[in-house]
């Protein structure tokens, strides 16, 4: 056993030195003049191929976030190559530093102070979920670099991080709002409402309904929890079955790995009125979990991608997209993330440099930017965007668009 | 008697010469070293005290607790709500009962107050659940976790339930991470050499033996128990400072995987072996997240491969579960004590060479 535990401290004493030395594989090392964030035209280090501009990509590509990180990250990828086909951005191709962060905060953070600290990226974009934000945002608000949250929604998130942070989707809030308001004048006045406690965004979005849909002049008959990751609703199910009279509409705010099988197990038990959800229920699993059980049911999301859309962008974007991956987008991060870096680019386009205060005023003006995901609208006092909501209904085992909005009035974040 | 002395000052030398160089190192990567290379550094101080704490309960008792994860959460929480600003209290924590809500402590006796309300819940956990033995206390420990985390997502008055807690004052830094890794390895190292680290050791081994001779097998046990939640609690608070926001998920499956990991790496029952265990897991797993976005050899470029860090991970593993399933350095602890004694003998047989020569030049 002695050689062997020898050997093993020689492994060790050799990974430890490979770790000190900190390689940045596959890239250069960053040149003196790059290290100051100055216009990237004082920095290429060989003449004729311009320095390229980094942006710094933390996805949690492993973990129980992959699937919704993955597609994210293949848009962004996608809206990058895309630029740098037609010219780049003032002269300068983009690299998008894509990395994982493994569904852990603390391997977040980490991965963010090193795409700052040594990769000398001019902006981030990344993460699906507020704990990942809340976790890398605050550094870059630290080190003065814009960060573009691509599908996290809780409308806090500005408050909490600081001026450096946009979001590309619309708040939970809006969702929210546009909910209540479309099943209020199209169901009904009476609702049920079930709420995974399991998880952040549910919880904000069930909230976010109840202010606006009481605000209106709605009541909620009954109001029911669950914990994510629940297999049986028959005790959620016995309670609305002993109501004296069923709601108009039920609206379920539930997490994309349990919304299949919530819809199934409430259509089998006979409940057949309209299911209201959030983007939550943007998800191939809606319709495969549930099957037939998912008619009548709708949702709010970023938008509806589908290859016969009526929007020419969209229809481009998953053209695109199924080219590059061989596959139709497989959620609709996949086109927020391709949004974030394309709203980036613009912004360091219109900005005129790579300074991160100078990015950071311009996307704040950033104003009627079209994306796949709607148009963008930011301001100094909003950055979360003003975007229209898109209502979509399972019908016939397809997703079909019900209706596109705006709300009328959105509750306080 | 003299032989002693000078190898009580070889002994006193090396301690002193690791402290400098400990020193220095910690110096120079707070001093010229990147905000990058310092995170890492705290994360791995809060890591060690972690795996230190299992290994203290675990590796000497010899029963498996998984619940420690828990006893981090405990700390975690409760030194955030205790320094986290008034006004801040007022917007994320509305609900907080009175004297909790207008409350600041600095960081230290924010510190201290997670560890003792992990104590404080091991103390009442402890009690029943050390009656069991063997594989009965990994189940029942992993039960605490479970409660824990139920708590956690239901006490929203404390706690924000499921949201992410943020806004908590970033006062982790070097210094003090050092400073409680370094008292908690020197508590886990004198406890270890104790009467009481030989008596739970002794029930660990032979436990009808250990109560023959009069060792009250749960007391013992439940002091090693305490000792660990203590420090565990107070590495959870390090952690929340250091991270700033976090979840009630932090504190679950995964974290409690990753630092047993790290402790059967190093070897279950050495105190060393945490450190050298730590270093390893944490060390390579970092190494290989390096690779990941792709490396170039000459002209031949692997392309990105993901997830690379925790197949690493696997394979270190297996490879030790094949070839070294005690761990890295088992129950046996890397001390000064046999360098002192070789470089001892090494002065020795010099002096007596001289001394030899000396006299072969009289001879003459």
């Amino acid at each position: 056993m002695r050689p062997l535990l020898r050997w093993m401290t020689l492994l060790l004493a050799v990974l430890l030195t490979a770790a000190a030395c900190q390689p940045s594989p596959a890239s250069p090392p960053p040149s003196p003049t790059a290290a100051a964030p100055a216009p990237p035209s004082a920095a290429s280090p060989t003449p004729g191929a311009a320095a390229p501009i980094r942006i710094g990509a933390p996805f949690n590509l492993t973990g129980g976030m992959a699937s919704i990180d993955v597609p994210a990250a293949n848009g962004a990828r996608l809206a990058a190559e895309e630029i740098n086909a037609t010219g780049g951005v003032l002269g300068h191709p983009l690299e998008l530093l894509i990395r994982d962060t493994k569904t852990d905060p603390a391997t977040a953070a980490n991965v963010v102070t090193q795409l700052i600290e040594q990769d000398k990226v001019v902006a981030v974009i990344g993460f699906n979920d507020s704990d990942y934000v809340l976790a890398a945002g605050p550094i870059c608000q630290r080190a003065g670099v814009p960060f573009i949250t691509v599908g996290a929604t809780s409308p806090r998130l500005p408050g909490q991080v600081g001026d450096m942070l946009f979001l590309a989707p619309f708040g939970d809030n809006v969702q929210a709002a546009v909910g209540a308001e479309f099943a209020f004048e199209k169901f009904g006045k009476t609702a049920y409402l079930l709420w995974d406690k399991g998880a952040e965004y549910t919880t904000v979005l069930a909230k976010y309904f109840k202010a606006r849909f009481t605000e209106l002049g709605g009541t909620i008959v009954l109001e029911d929890t669950y914990q994510s990751g629940d297999k049986d609703f028959s005790a959620q199910i016995a309670k609305v079955k002993a109501l004296p009279q069923q709601p108009a509409f039920y609206y379920i705010a539930a997490l994309p790995d349990d919304v299949g099988t919530i819809v199934k197990q409430f259509r089998n038990a006979g409940i057949a009125g309209p299911i209201v959800g959030g983007d939550g229920y943007d998800t191939p699993l809606l319709i495969e979990v549930a099957g037939p059980a998912a008619e009548s049911v709708f949702f709010t999301t970023h938008s509806l991608l589908t290859a016969d859309s009526p929007n020419e962008r969209v229809r481009k974007f998953v053209a695109a997209y199924k080219q590059k991956y061989g596959t139709e987008p497989e959620a609709v991060f996949a086109a927020l993330g391709y949004d974030s870096v394309y709203m980036l680019a613009e912004a360091i386009r219109r900005a005129g440099s790579t300074n991160g205060r100078a990015i950071q005023q311009a996307l704040e003006n950033l104003r009627d930017f079209h994306g796949v995901t709607g148009v963008i609208n930011y301001s100094p006092q909003s950055h979360i965007p003003q975007k229209g909501v898109t209502v979509i209904e399972a019908k016939g085992g397809k997703f079909t668009l019900a209706a596109e909005r705006v709300p009328q009035k959105v509750p306080a974040p | 008697m003299r032989m002693s002395l000078a190898h009580r000052r070889w002994v006193w030398a090396l301690r002193a010469l690791l402290a400098l160089a400990l020193l220095g190192a910690g110096g120079a990567v707070a001093r010229w070293g990147g905000a990058y290379l310092q995170r890492l550094v705290i994360l791995f101080l809060i890591n060690l005290m972690l795996v230190v704490s299992l290994n203290l309960f675990t590796g000497l008792t010899g029963v498996f607790s998984l619940g420690h994860v828990g006893f981090m959460a405990l700390g975690a929480y409760t030194s955030a709500i205790l320094t986290l600003p008034p006004a801040l209290k007022a917007v994320n924590l509305p609900d907080l009962p009175a004297p909790l809500s207008n409350v600041t402590l600095p960081f230290l006796p924010a510190l201290v107050a997670g560890g003792l309300v992990a104590t404080a819940v091991a103390f009442l956990i402890g009690i029943p659940v050390l009656r069991l033995s063997g594989h009965f206390v990994a189940v029942a420990t992993l039960g605490f976790l479970i409660i824990v985390r139920v708590v956690l997502i239901n006490a929203e008055a404390f706690t924000r339930g499921t949201r992410t807690f943020t806004g908590v004052p970033p006062a982790t830094t070097l210094g003090w991470a050092a400073l409680w890794a370094l008292l908690n390895l020197y508590v886990a190292m004198r406890v270890k050499g104790s009467a009481l680290g030989l008596q739970i050791r002794a029930a660990r081994d032979d436990p009808w033996g250990a109560q023959g001779v009069g060792v009250a097998l749960g007391r013992v046990r439940l002091v090693a128990f305490l000792i660990s939640a203590f420090f565990t609690g107070v590495a959870g608070g390090l952690w929340a400072h250091f991270l700033t926001a976090f979840s009630p998920n932090a504190f679950y499956f995964s974290k409690t995987f990753e630092i047993v990991v790290m402790m059967i790496v190093g070897g279950m029952g050495s105190i060393s072996g945490s450190v050298l265990g730590t270093l390893l897991v944490m060390g390579s797993t970092e190494l290989l997240r390096n690779l990941e976005p792709g490396i170039s050899i000459g002209s031949i470029t692997l392309g990105p491969l993901y997830g690379l860090s925790q197949i690493g991970l696997a394979i270190l593993l297996m490879l030790l579960i094949a070839f070294r399933r005690q761990g890295l350095l088992g129950d046996r602890e890397w001390g000064l004590e046999p360098i002192a004694e070789r470089l001892g003998a090494w002065w020795e047989g010099r002096r007596a060479e001289r001394v030899s020569l000396r006299v072969r030049k009289a001879d003459p």
